[in-house]
């Protein structure tokens, strides 16, 4: 039962924290047509930048606040200095192919994720350090029992679901949110509509990179920071999506859940090395029975 | 009756351009040093991974960001026929083929149903989890150690023919001729009835199967073939002395896919000039730095800075890759 | 006013408009007509910067719109509604019709407000089904919510392209009407690409007739529908 309880309440912080990954990726898949494999390149860059401002004795939450900041920002400057360019007319004639013409962003993407790696090894010489956490990371006592949940833990499942709040209000509640869906679902109307769809897609780039610089800052305490620590959320990130149907925004926040609950549960049952194989059986099996995602739409998904 | 003749044309054709690439790195090899000749052996071993990802984006346009780990596929195979079966090197590189070729063909029938992103996402956790599979099964597979193989010692016939042969130059002679001979298969794949019909999949999927073209079919044939090769690649990459997840982490796909994209996806030339620049520019970025005397944090991360950006400047300035550029310059000047 | 004047368009260097030159004056419905292939949308495309001319010039008054976005081209007073009754689907009745304004919800909140009642009671359905997605409409509903997500951006042209296509002729010709009426109080512009020529003459004022993508006809509506040869030649009855 204590076991069941710890994996439990593993898989609820940790799925909170795939869940922001994999909104992250959505949000840009869906805004822009990029699945972005430097998303989690760019978290450990303001992840570096707010264990820079801590080790300069800044607070925590100054440092926490300019992390995400740059998140946006980087996001930002990844749409209107690459991803912008890439799409451009003279680009998109000398690709004469349909798949090409998905094809080269990701490219791209991996290109920024290179970059970014180097730039945090030369930055901070590249070597694994620590990332405080703002709450203790130690097991919560109730009375004299304790309780396989640490203050830390609640601590991100707070973070994260105001932040899914936000997200909500954002998208159902203003007018903003509307042009950010509209422009996802049906550029062309959208454009017809008066709205600059390149400005509302530069837009989900940064809420996407907010989203994905928190998960960074919630993530470290526990698996410290290096150039490649963030890695792996990446992959975990994109599984989650794929399980959401990679269009639907709940959908990703679920998948990254479910994701938390198999990787917690494998890793309390049975073995940790077992995590990777578990994460690829479950991509292959989310892929071949249910393509559209567990909440994507009916219309059949062409992947 | 003309079809035939083109098709004989073209057999000629890219069996001189084959030859021309072995006489040209033997002469080269010639010309090097014991360390730049193991870096020869490396450019040829690795041209050929890189031509499976050459093949599969050049017929498909998709992007797999796993063929490291299906080199993972053909190295473990060789290396358990010859460790377990004690069967000769050569042998176990030819099963080795049939083996990732087998692996390709279960990957081929999952990717006919991808495209895009999903590809890339799917090849890149398989990436991860393939070498994974090693260290969890690792009485079979021997875990983080791997097997310790090697090309072992050159026949007599071709001392007797050369002379003393240093471990550098024979790892050089077992991977030229493979490299040649994957250089020969893929020129002539692309260039046969066949290859024109990967492309029109990759042009546009609808146009092609109102073509009559089955695209799930194709694709599936085209994985199969590249997994062939770089399943082989594997296998001469691991027998330089280790086999081992360590040896085929995700960083070898990227660098791979890096090689295919800056010579230009498409494009075979491409494809050699990128494995060159793979190979080479780390160590000319050490000499730029030692002798600008840069502190050791640069120096570390120099090389992969630069392929990062040169792979970002390929996509931005000419996303078919140098051979693109230069298709378009060529081009210009015709005008 | 807007005039068109030597506009060239082209698809991989196939003229799908050579040097189209007209006008269409405002309160008036100029209808574009012609058969398949002739151009019609690809005119309607090319003056909402949907596609971008070859050469020629675009004149809405004293703007220039070649050299303009689409986004500002909307917001400089002119609305396309596309073809196939386009809408989002996955978006609310209520949500389409909010898009529409949304660009000018900072300057004119008030405005936007009465615009939209106003879509409201010139169709009342849309009001009763307006937290309904858009996919849950009919054709004619669709057409309808089309014309509203246009109309509240406050247009001074309209491009409707072919609003009619594959709606029943009662409910085409009572959208066809509602817009006549729009023309005539408010002072709108319209251009109206229809296959149906005979829908689209009995509304209109002026009749331009394309055919391979050239002006083969600019005349009032009136004579356009009395030339039978013309019609014999071009739409083939």
């Amino acid at each position: 039962m204590n076991s069941f309880l710890t994996a439990f309440f593993a898989g609820t912080s940790q799925g909170a924290i795939y869940a922001l990954v994999s909104l992250g990726l959505v949000l840009v898949w869906r805004g822009a047509g990029v699945v972005n494999f430097a998303q989690m390149g760019q978290a450990m860059f303001t992840t570096y930048i707010a264990s820079q401002l801590i080790q300069n004795e800044y607070s925590y939450w100054s440092a926490f606040v300019i992390a995400l900041i740059s998140g946006a920002l980087l996001g930002a400057l990844v749409d209107l200095g690459i991803m912008r360019p890439l799409s451009s007319r003279k680009n998109s004639q000398l690709l004469n192919s349909q798949s090409m013409r998905t094809t080269v962003p990701v490219i791209a993407s991996l290109g920024i994720l290179g970059v970014l790696k180097a730039l945090a090894g030369i930055f901070w010489a590249g070597e694994e350090r620590g990332f405080p956490a703002p709450v203790p990371t130690t097991g919560l006592r109730l009375g004299n029992s304790d309780l396989a949940i640490t203050g830390f833990d609640l601590f991100v499942i707070g973070v994260v679901f105001l932040a899914l709040v936000l997200t909500t209000i954002f998208f159902t509640r203003t007018g903003m949110g509307l042009a950010m869906r509209a422009s996802a679902l049906n550029p062309e109307v959208t454009r017809l509509s008066g709205i600059r769809v390149g400005s509302v897609r530069t837009l989900s780039w940064a809420i996407s990179g907010t989203a994905s610089s928190l998960a960074g800052l919630l993530v470290t305490p526990k698996t410290n920071l290096s150039p490649n620590t963030l890695d792996l959320l990446l992959i975990i990130g994109f599984t989650a999506a794929v399980v959401g149907g990679l269009t639907s925004l709940a959908g990703s926040v679920l998948g990254g859940f479910i994701l938390g609950y198999v990787i917690a549960f494998v890793n309390v049952y049975s073995a940790p090395e077992n995590v990777f194989l578990a994460i690829l059986i479950f991509l292959l099996l989310a892929l071949f029975l249910r393509p559209q995602g567990i909440l994507g739409s009916k219309e059949v998904r062409r992947v | 009756m003309s079809k035939v003749k083109t098709h004989k044309v073209i057999g000629f054709r890219s069996t001189r351009l084959a030859i021309i690439f072995f006489v040209f790195i033997l002469l080269l090899s010639m010309k090097f040093g014991p360390y730049n000749q193991f870096q020869l052996a490396n450019i040829a071993t690795l041209l050929i991974a890189v031509l499976s990802i050459t093949l599969l984006t050049g017929a498909s346009g998709q992007i797999s960001l796993g063929q490291g780990a299906i080199m993972a596929v053909g190295g473990y195979s060789a290396a358990l026929l010859v460790t377990r079966l004690e069967i000769s090197m050569w042998l176990a590189f030819v099963l080795a083929i049939f083996v990732s070729a087998l692996f390709g063909l279960f990957l081929g029938l999952a990717a006919a149903r991808l495209s895009g992103p999903y590809l890339a996402g799917t090849t890149l956790v398989m990436a991860l989890a393939i070498p994974s599979i090693a260290i969890r099964f690792d009485s079979f597979f021997s875990g983080d150690i791997g097997f310790s193989v090697d090309y072992g010692y050159p026949p007599d016939w071709l001392t007797n023919l050369l002379g003393e042969i240093t471990i550098e130059e024979w790892s050089l002679y077992v991977a030229l001729p493979f490299a040649a001979l994957s250089l020969f298969a893929v020129l002539n794949l692309s260039n046969t009835r066949s290859g024109r019909t990967w492309r029109a999949v990759r042009d546009n999927e609808v146009a092609a199967s109102l073509a009559g073209i089955n695209i799930a079919r194709t694709k599936i044939i085209v994985f199969v073939c590249s997994s062939a090769l770089a399943g082989l690649a594997g296998a001469i990459y691991g027998f330089r002395g280790l086999v081992a997840p360590s040896v085929y982490p995700t960083d070898l796909s990227l660098l791979l896919l890096t090689a295919a994209v800056i010579g230009g996806l498409r494009s075979i030339g491409g494809a050699i000039f990128g494995t060159f620049v793979i190979v080479f520019l780390p160590d000319v970025i050490e000499r730029v730095t030692k002798f600008l005397e840069l502190p050791e944090t640069i120096s570390i991360y120099l090389p992969a800075l630069m392929i990062g950006l040169l792979l970002l400047l390929t996509v931005i300035l000419n996303p078919r890759g140098s051979a693109g550029a230069l298709e378009h310059i060529r081009h210009r000047h015709k005008h | 006013m807007l005039k068109v004047a030597n506009l060239v368009t082209e698809f991989a260097s196939i003229k799908a408009l050579n040097d189209i030159s007209f006008q269409a004056k405002p309160g008036r419905i100029t209808t574009v007509i012609g058969a398949n292939g002739a151009g019609k949308s690809t005119l309607l495309r090319t003056i909402s910067g949907l596609e971008r001319p070859t050469s020629g010039s675009i004149k809405w008054f004293d703007e220039e719109l070649t050299d303009k976005s689409v986004e500002a081209i909307v917001r400089s007073g002119v609305a396309q509604v596309p073809e196939g009754h386009a809408v989002i689907s996955q978006l609310s009745v209520a949500e389409n019709i909010e898009l529409g304004g949304l660009f000018r919800k900072r300057q004119a909140r008030g405005d936007l407000e009465i615009a939209t009642k106003e879509v409201y009671e010139l169709f009342p359905i849309l009001f009763e089904r307006r937290r309904e997605p858009a996919g849950s409409l009919s054709g004619g509903e669709r057409q309808m919510l089309a014309i509203s997500r246009a109309l509240v951006a406050r247009p001074k042209l309209l491009l409707l392209d072919e609003p009619s296509l594959g709606l029943a002729p009662l409910i085409s010709a009572q959208i066809i009407s509602i817009v006549d009426q729009l023309c005539k109080s408010t002072g709108l512009t319209v251009l109206l690409v229809e296959q149906n020529a005979n829908t689209a003459l009995a509304v209109a004022d002026h009749g331009i007739l394309l055919a391979l993508g050239k002006v083969v006809a600019d005349l009032p509506a009136k004579e356009l529908i009395a030339d039978s040869a013309l019609r014999a030649a071009y739409l083939g009855y």
